[in-house]
């Protein structure tokens, strides 16, 4: 720190002791801040409190304990983490997680910005029409979207089976069968959240300076170079915010697979199985474990991907 | 382009579609038709969903499968309108009663974290605020399983109150608040303080009538996760006079699923209709709010 006697204006002479403000204390600052600032804060730290520090603590408390709701609970160290790893039902879930997680994003995302891709072609009014029509499905309950989509997919009678075999290809069983549930369920997904994608890759795409294209057209750059070398990488931030949260999102995405299951486990996500184990099974030691297991990886993954695309968060 | 096109009339005249062809404006039409098609295929479902939900139960399971009605008949709506076979106007009830709760205390919330953390000074704030912050960093699926021993212990259960209050706070919206309060200049507040006025009149008098975009943005997406929510209402509710929409939704695939699924098509367009409205009211303030959200980097 840089102290007035070895300023380089003050020559190193010693000067008069100047009048310095006394260090604030803690206590002073609280009196001088205003009540409502304290009384929100209050608040906050309460409700926070209640809905998050006793929860999460709870969480992992119950992680290392046996508990059924009924008898006490009963520690047992970490037998519920050992457990994971042998069992089974677990590892499917976590395969089905991970191929849910990874076909949505990666198809979800890549369509979307097609689409975004095409509608900034067309300016004015109908970008307006066609963006509201892709996003209907995103502000439709997702409850109604599964039901109605199990409809359309039924074995027979439904209008995909109808549509199918009015052009002469197979009819198909869809959810009804193990190996095509899961990615019957991923479609209904991609459909339903395609939107929200668009939109945020269409603000980003029309905030990209036209004179960059301009310039990049009189340099003779065809289309698909400008977008690679120009768009891309200017929404980049969009793209990795929209990864991480999609990635958070299909992880715990929950009302899909409890609704319109496959057969079997062929659909049980983590997600669906930490709430059998808790409100099911009544294993709540067990669940918890998954559920914290979940966290570590979600944890993992955001950080790995703002690391990997080098995107700092401004506050 | 359009120079092309110019020059080359000079020389040869040509037909408005050569024209058409010559000045690249067929590759508009071109996206222009894709997206036609795709927004189609898109809105596919809504109109099996619309029109399914106007047949007859023997209609609706007859084979081949129609698009449209033999016979156009309201009975579905008012199956699901009854109340001693659907719970469905109780529902909307519940519905409207958490989700407005959950949208006032967010905006109010939000907006005075927004402003007192980003303008009014007091220790720990900033600890404060990155401890706000950070709960985001938790999934929701962690603490369904404790929260729900939480709520048990405060006796939330089977309540309304148990679905709103774990929602009346967003460390999101106090975030997306703060930034915005950052943009709004400092010396509107100093001059009102100057003035003599208290901090909660500021906020009520200046940060509150200005911060209304970024409000206007927050309460649409609030909205509609509240509305829409599931997972939580289904393990806080049970009892059937307390669902909301998407629960009562489920209970009736379960009960007129089998033979009557016209039943749960009406129950769907009822049901999708108050998002409905109000994306049609506030449909400009969408594409508004995520670029006023700074999602954009």
């Amino acid at each position: 720190m840089t102290t007035l006697q070895d300023h380089p204006v003050s020559g190193g002479q010693s000067l008069p002791q100047l009048p310095v403000a006394r260090p604030d204390n803690v206590w002073r600052r609280f009196r001088r801040a205003s009540p409502f600032a304290l009384i929100y804060s209050a608040a906050i730290l309460i409700f926070y409190t209640i809905i998050f520090i006793i929860p999460f603590g709870t969480g992992i408390w119950l992680a290392f304990q046996n508990w059924d709701f009924i008898t006490t609970p009963k520690f047992v160290g970490l037998r519920n983490f050992g457990r994971a790893f042998t069992d089974q039902y677990f590892w499917w879930a976590l395969q089905k997680t991970l191929l849910f997680s990874v076909v949505e994003i990666a198809l979800g995302l890549t369509l979307a910005l097609l689409f975004a891709l095409a509608l900034s072609q067309i300016l004015g009014k109908w970008q307006n029409i066609y963006l509201s029509l892709y996003y209907l499905p995103v502000i439709t309950p997702l409850v109604v979207s599964l039901y109605l989509w199990r409809w359309l997919y039924r074995p027979t009678g439904g209008a995909f089976n109808t549509l199918l075999s009015s052009v002469g290809l197979p009819e198909q069983p869809f959810l009804a069968s193990p190996q095509q549930a899961l990615w019957a369920i991923t479609a209904v997904i991609i459909w339903a959240h395609l939107g929200t994608g668009i939109v945020l890759f269409l603000a980003g795409i029309n905030d990209v300076p036209e004179s960059l294209f301009e310039a990049a057209r009189l340099d003779g750059a065809g289309f698909w170079q400008s977008f690679f070398k120009i768009t891309m990488p200017l929404i980049r931030p969009v793209l990795v915010y929209q990864m991480v949260v999609s990635v958070i999102g299909t992880v715990q995405m929950f009302e899909a697979f409890f609704l319109i299951p496959g057969p079997g486990f062929s659909t049980r996500t983590l997600a669906l199985y930490t709430y059998e184990l808790g409100f099911r099974a009544l294993n709540l030691g067990y669940g918890a474990a998954v559920s914290l297991i979940i966290f570590v990886m979600l944890l993992g993954a955001t950080v790995f991907q703002l690391r990997r695309w080098q995107i700092q968060w401004e506050h | 382009m359009a120079g092309t096109a110019e020059t080359t009339r000079l020389h040869t005249p040509l037909s408005p579609f050569q024209r058409w062809i010559v000045s690249g404006k067929w590759t508009k039409t071109v996206v222009f038709l894709i997206l036609a098609f795709f927004s189609f295929a898109m809105f596919y479902p809504f109109i099996w969903l619309l029109f399914s939900s106007f047949k007859t139960g023997a209609d609706i399971l007859s084979l081949p499968v129609t698009l449209l009605p033999k016979r156009w008949t309201l009975d579905a709506y008012l199956m699901v309108m009854d109340p001693t076979r659907a719970n469905l106007p109780i529902a909307y009830v519940n519905s409207i009663i958490v989700t407005s709760g959950t949208v006032i205390s967010v905006l109010i919330t939000a907006s005075m974290g927004g402003f007192i953390f980003a303008r009014l000074e007091f220790p720990g704030r900033d600890y404060l605020f990155y401890f706000v912050l950070s709960t985001t960093m938790v999934p929701f699926l962690t603490l369904l399983i404790p929260l729900y021993i939480v709520m048990r212990e405060l006796n939330l259960l089977n309540s309304l109150w148990g679905v709103w209050v774990p929602s009346m706070f967003s460390s999101f919206g106090i975030f997306l608040c703060r930034q915005f309060v950052y943009g709004i200049p400092r010396e509107l507040y100093d001059a009102a303080k100057i003035d003599g006025s208290g901090d909660f009149g500021i906020y009520r008098n200046i940060i509150l009538p200005l911060t209304k975009p970024i409000l206007s943005a927050l309460a649409i997406f609030v909205f509609l996760g509240a509305f829409n929510a599931y997972l939580w209402p289904l393990v806080i509710l049970n009892e059937e006079k307390k669902l909301t929409l998407p629960l009562i939704i489920a209970r009736m695939a379960n009960r007129f699923g089998g033979t009557d699924y016209q039943a749960v098509m009406a129950g769907s367009v009822l049901v999708s209709i108050p998002p409905l409205i109000v994306f049609l009211i506030f449909q400009k303030n969408f594409v508004r709010g995520i670029a006023l959200t700074g999602l954009k980097g």
